[in-house]
């Protein structure tokens, strides 16, 4: 039955019957008398790759609404754990795979819950996509730029929903600023600051970058672990001889799967950062870099990083050890400045906000976006714009030098080099689920 | 500066060009083996000054380095990784002249490559320098025809994505139509519906609006919905009319997605229709939905607001209380007053949100007189309409009203609220009176100077008041010192457990070495373990060199213990970061002193530690640091430093230690400042950190450490692993050297014989047959110079460097001799 089911998700209809999932007796646990949720307007989702954030307390759920069904991870010792878990929280049996795609493809799946490394994610997404299921994926976006274009054509393409999971851009206190994001989505949209601005991503005014996040140099081959399907764990990129640091959390320090702090953290703190500018659709033209030279395959620090758009505005990044000192804002225009726990040059800024009409609402229902075919609050689309704007301070760090980019063709100017890690070489056939 | 010299090797076989010199007379060997000592680059300019050299002897170079490969078990590559990377980089823009050569070198050595991954990533380099090489990851390109039939098999599959994709496919042939909309919106497929609507933005037809507005009456409840989110994500001002006859139909009242999808779209669109519209929703079923609209409705409301709040009742009026209060609506507030002083317990509370100064005297007269929640709504509406005012003027309202006032109480926390020290005084004093309530407004007041009587309260027992004590140290105090203080008050005084938490909390953002001593113990408390691990962890990562060695090692591993008991996964990040501040921290080296010998024997203590007051030179690149000479100094930045007395005849003994492998230092003898002391200079004892397999293979016994540069080779140590100290001593005496590493001697000759007596070729060339160099080295009988260090790079320590002086004084001075 390759059949997908949502085509069926209609209140009322013979067909719903036959391809109802589970019983109903299986829901009698979490659904009482009156929210009962008939089992054909459920939805479902399974999680690939459960080592991590998709084994984390907010994502590791299951309830009337949507119902997890399955579990994927290529680490047996991973996969084992989890399914106890969900014997422990939800007294269910999960089916459990070890071939991602054999979970995309199955046909009791509606949400594909992608928690793997970047490495993955671009692959996973079309596959899913093409599969027609729709799409939960984890930050970063993608690990390159052309991965992320493909990503964004292939959910077109199948009209799939895709949401990107970082939320700061529409929930949560934003990091040090102490606020929402709201207020300065409004106060940015009033001019009161003036145009154009500065923004200043920094320890300095409220965010860590994470330099833990590094790779080591010389690293020794090691037998692969039992458990561990490594090869698989790899997939796309490029094999190397095990060593334990390469994989599960510290894969972060190495070019072939992450992106180091950058990568990690830059999609959380610069997404929210396009919104308030107004920028969702658009990209900045010019990224300085000021980094030691880097290491073909772990990642280092970094000094700065800094990205213009052409209207002049700016994104500052500042590297952990090497923020700036005093006072500094974390937006800076000619007419005001806004600093940490978001105090304002602006006299009773509060007041000015508050008056102002709230941001138009988003739509930051995921399942209900699922249910309605609506694009969610944080998509295939301006999320790979902030997808793409650390992807260039990526490309810019490992290459140590500024790149010019031209957004109306989505490549660096007089830069091959940086071109040509716009799309990265897979291994094996995996190019092909791209496609 | 010295340069590592070296003649081809046989097990390297490659062409006879390695001979081939730079500008500076280097062989491509040597470039290799300096360039490979400043990996990696630190900046930019010391990236692009090595590069270009390595660039500029390709292909060579690169083979040489590619030929350094080994397998990963040897676990030592990434220096040369390092430089063929950069080198790939460089090229690829900045030295694009080199960019042919970068690649011969590359190919050619890819050729050759015996090891898997080691070829990997030559190849791997080699594809960033070819981009025409790249396949194209274009898609097919499908004919018309093609694309019609793809179009209809989609069509019968039914499957929701392929559906999409012909429409995607329709889109993209330019074959799709508004009559493909208005098809669509027909389909039981919502996706198929959305996705129909989202291209029908391109089609850019006025007319399509009209249309299906015109269908919309025969459509599912969903495709409405669908029609009228898509008007209003389009913000369709055309079809405002058509939305409001939405909102009005009977026959669609009760459909909660058609008109909350409705209420939505206008509320976007906007405009004085839309605001009369939605308003008139407000006490209605779908009162909340409108709400939510009217609050991001473009452009200002509060003329209609204020209207609709004459007849408005209910639901309604509740709805206008919230969105009057959310704007702060002032042209509202008669209202809101009134329907408090009826009883209205939801205008009463929200009165502060539409007030102004004006309001003040007027509130306080009301917050006196009346009784339980609702005095405590126009308090809180009284502070609230000071806010915009200055603090001083804020305090003599309140201060006023206050006195004025039978319920004094009323108005602590609008004095509060002034943040004045004069506040503080009356609230304190109101505290010491008895008052609770005074004591409330001190903990919200913003003024560090509350402080003290909150503690006092705390100490006392009062934990509330012990936490705004921490807050205002967290918020006032600045200086780490005197805020760790008053943590240690407040954790003495604390008894909740919450609260010691977060008492640690803040210590942990405390960097100071008393917080991390005060931190420590907690490891051992089964309640605060955790919280002390994370204090201990954050106030190492930004004090970690001020915190005593053998202390902080001890605690940051009981904090790593602490936090693996507890097995959760998410703790990894912590530790990880924990084992690398404990892998980094630095014994501490105490200051040298002359042993009682040396002293007897007349030696000067040259740097003990504490200054470089005999030195002189780059002093920007050789800094203290924990009591020893830190080397950081680049390549090629005058990385020197000299004794400031010149010396002839001498004993020079020091310690060094390598923090990094592969490092490359010397002492220069008898030199003028800022040559190159190997050759203008009597000599250069090398130092080198020769075991590091950067220099296997090719390195001469007259390069290895110890040796006399060029001229007389050393006997080949085995160095002690980095970080660890080894002593040296140089003895030079007329023509006499002697080298002394860990007391073993390397070294012991004459630098005459070793070169014949010639300095310099006899026959005044470039070569000299007489050294073991080749090279003329013109300095050599320089009878006195300066003694110094010559950087070439970063990466190490010296300390406890001590001199004596045996050269003969002059007769007059015959008494002070030895």
């Amino acid at each position: 039955m390759d059949e997908s089911r949502r085509s069926f998700l209609k209140k009322s209809g013979a067909g719903v019957a036959l391809l109802t999932i589970a019983p109903r007796t299986a829901f009698g646990k979490m659904g009482g008398k009156n929210n009962y949720i008939a089992p054909s307007d459920q939805l479902t989702r399974g999680i690939i790759g459960v080592g991590g954030i998709g084994n984390s307390s907010s994502h590791f759920a299951s309830d009337q609404s949507c119902r997890l069904v399955a579990l994927c991870d290529v680490d047996q010792n991973h996969l084992d754990k989890t399914l106890a878990r969900a014997k422990d929280k939800f007294g269910e049996t999960l089916k459990s795979y070890h071939d991602f795609r054999d979970l995309i493809h199955d046909p009791d799946i509606d949400i594909v819950h992608i928690a793997t490394p970047p490495h993955w994610h671009g692959i996973m997404a079309c596959e899913a996509a093409n599969a027609g299921k729709d799409i939960f994926c984890e930050k970063p976006m993608t690990r390159t730029i052309g991965e992320g274009l493909r990503v964004k054509e292939a959910v077109k393409r199948n009209g799939s929903i895709f949401r990107l999971n970082t939320w700061f851009r529409f929930k949560d206190t934003f990091y040090g600023l102490g606020t929402t994001v709201e207020p300065l989505k409004k106060l940015v949209a009033s001019g009161q600051l003036g145009w154009p601005l500065t923004v200043r991503i920094s320890g300095a005014t409220g965010f860590a970058w994470k330099f833990f996040w590094t790779g080591k140099e010389n690293l020794i081959p090691q037998a692969v672990p039992a458990e561990l399907d490594y090869d698989m764990w790899l997939g796309p990129a490029p094999y190397k001889p095990y060593n334990p640091h390469r994989v599960h959390q510290t894969f972060r320090g190495y070019w072939d799967y992450d992106g180091g702090g950058l990568g990690d953290m830059g999609q959380h703190y610069i997404d929210p950062v396009q919104y308030f500018l107004g920028k969702d659709n658009e990209l900045p033209v010019k990224v300085e870099i000021d980094a030691p030279q880097q290491h073909p395959d772990a990642i280092g620090i970094w000094r700065s990083i800094t990205y213009t758009y052409a209207d002049g505005c700016r994104i500052i990044l500042e590297g952990e050890g090497f923020e700036s000192t005093g006072k500094v804002p974390y937006i800076e225009g000619p007419k005001g400045c806004v600093y940490k726990g978001f105090e304002c040059t602006i006299p009773n800024v509060m007041d000015v906000i508050n008056e102002l009409p709230d941001p138009e609402p988003r739509n930051t229902d995921f399942l209900e976006c699922v249910r309605t075919r609506r694009k969610f609050a944080l998509n295939e689309e301006n999320g790979f714009h902030s997808s793409t704007i650390v992807n260039m301070g990526i490309i810019a760090h490992r290459l140590g030098r500024t790149l010019n980019f031209d957004p109306s063709t989505m490549s660096f100017i007089n830069d091959d080099a940086a071109n040509l890690l716009i799309n990265q070489p897979m291994r094996g056939n995996w190019a092909d689920s791209l496609k | 500066m010295k340069r590592i010299f070296t003649t081809i090797i046989a097990a390297l076989a490659i062409s006879a060009s390695i001979f081939a010199q730079d500008a500076r007379q280097r062989l491509t060997t040597t470039i290799v083996g300096d360039v490979l000592a400043q990996m990696p680059a630190q900046n930019a300019a010391d990236f692009s000054t090595n590069l270009k050299d390595i660039a500029a002897s390709a292909p060579e170079s690169v083979i040489i380095l590619a030929d350094m490969l080994q397998s990963a078990e040897k676990g030592a590559n990434n220096k040369v990784e390092y430089v063929l990377s950069g080198v790939t980089n460089y090229v690829s823009v900045e030295g694009a002249q080199y960019k042919d050569a970068v690649k011969n070198g590359l190919k050619a050595a890819a050729a050759k490559a015996s090891d898997k991954y080691n070829k990997q990533f030559i190849e791997t380099q080699l594809r960033l320098l070819s981009p025409e090489a790249e396949p194209k990851m274009e898609e097919a390109v499908l004919s018309a025809k093609e694309t019609a039939a793809k179009i209809k098999a989609d069509m019968k599959s039914g499957k929701r994505n392929l559906l999409c994709e012909a429409l995607y496919l329709k889109a993209k042939s330019g074959a799709f139509t508004s009559k493909d909309v208005l098809a669509a919106l027909k389909s039981s497929d919502r996706s198929y519906r959305t996705m129909a609507l989202g291209y029908a933005n391109a089609l850019n037809d006025k007319k399509l609006n009209f249309q299906i507005a015109k269908a919309f009456g025969k459509l599912s409840d969903d495709a409405k919905e669908d029609v009228l989110n898509w008007f209003g994500d389009n913000k369709a001002a055309d079809q405002i009319d058509f939305i409001i006859e939405t909102l009005g139909s009977k026959k669609l009242a009760a459909k909660a997605g058609v008109m909350s999808s409705a209420i939505e779209a206008a509320g976007k669109i906007g405009g004085n229709k839309a605001a009369d519209a939605l308003i008139a929703q407000l006490g209605g079923k779908y009162g909340e939905a409108a709400k939510k609209a009217i609050l991001s409705f473009p452009g200002s409301l509060n003329n209609k607001v204020a209207e609709a709040f004459k007849t408005a009742e209910g639901s309604a009026l509740d709805n206008l209380l919230d969105i009057a209060y959310a704007r702060q609506m002032t042209n509202c507030a008669e209202k809101f007053y009134d329907l408090a002083k009826n009883g209205n317990a939801k205008a009463a509370s929200l009165l502060k949100g539409v007030v102004t100064p004006q309001d003040a005297s007027r509130l306080s007269t009301l917050a006196d007189k009346a009784e339980g929640a609702l005095a405590e709504s126009y308090a809180r509406a009284f502070e609230s309409s000071l806010r915009t005012l200055a603090p001083a003027e804020m305090y003599s309202k309140a201060k006023y009203a206050m006195e004025g006032a039978r319920n004094k109480e009323r108005f602590f926390q609008a004095l509060a609220k002034s943040g004045t020290d004069e506040a503080v005084a009356d609230l304190t004093k109101a505290y010491k009176a008895g008052s609770a309530s005074a004591l409330d407004a001190l903990g919200a007041i913003q003024n560090v100077k509350a402080a003290e009587t909150l503690l006092e309260a705390g100490k006392a027992g009062n934990q509330a008041a012990l936490d705004q004590y921490v807050s205002k140290v967290k918020t006032f105090v600045s200086n780490p010192d005197k805020r760790c203080a008053a943590y240690i008050d407040a954790l003495e005084a604390a008894t909740g457990i919450d609260l010691k938490k977060r008492i640690l909390k803040e210590l942990g953002a405390t960097p100071t070495s008393k917080a991390f001593a005060v931190a420590a113990p907690f490891l051992k408390d089964k309640d605060l373990n955790i919280a002390a691990a994370t204090a201990v962890k954050d106030i190492a990562a930004k004090c970690i060199d001020e915190l005593p060695y053998q202390e902080k090692v001890d605690v940051l591993n009981e904090a790593i213990a602490t936090l693996a008991a507890r097995n959760m996964d998410d703790d990894v990040y912590a530790i990880d970061q924990i084992k690398k501040l404990v892998n980094e921290a630095e014994a501490p080296v105490p200051v040298s002193a002359l042993t009682a010998e040396e002293a007897a024997q007349g030696f000067e203590m040259l740097f003990d530690g504490t200054n470089l007051d005999k030195w002189t030179g780059n002093k920007e690149g050789y800094k203290i640091q924990n009591n020893t000479i830190y080397v950081s100094a680049g390549y090629g930045s005058g990385g020197n430093l000299y004794t400031i007395k010149e010396y002839r005849d001498f004993v020079y003994r020091f310690e060094f230690c390598f923090v990094r492998p592969g490092v490359n230092n010397g002492v220069g003898v008898r030199t003028p400042m800022g040559v190159d002391a190997a050759y203008e200079g009597m000599c250069e004892v090398q130092i080198l950190d020769h075991d590091d397999p950067i220099y296997a293979g090719w390195l001469k016994a007259h390069q290895v450490h110890g040796s006399v540069y060029g001229v007389i080779p050393a006997k080949r140590i085995v160095h002690k692993p980095v970080g660890e100290w080894s002593t040296e001593e140089i003895r030079v005496q007329g023509n006499h050297i002697t080298v002394t590493v860990n007391g073993e001697v390397i070294v012991d000759g004459d630098i005459k014989e070793a070169c014949q007596g010639h300095n310099v070729a006899p026959d005044g060339s470039d070569h000299n047959p007489f050294t073991v160099d080749g090279k003329n080295h013109p300095g050599m009988f320089n009878e006195t110079g300066h003694i110094g260090f010559l950087g070439h790079g970063a990466g190490v320590k010296f300390r406890n460097v001590r001199v004596l002086d045996l050269t003969p004084a002059a007769p007059a001075k015959k008494k002070g001799r030895k």
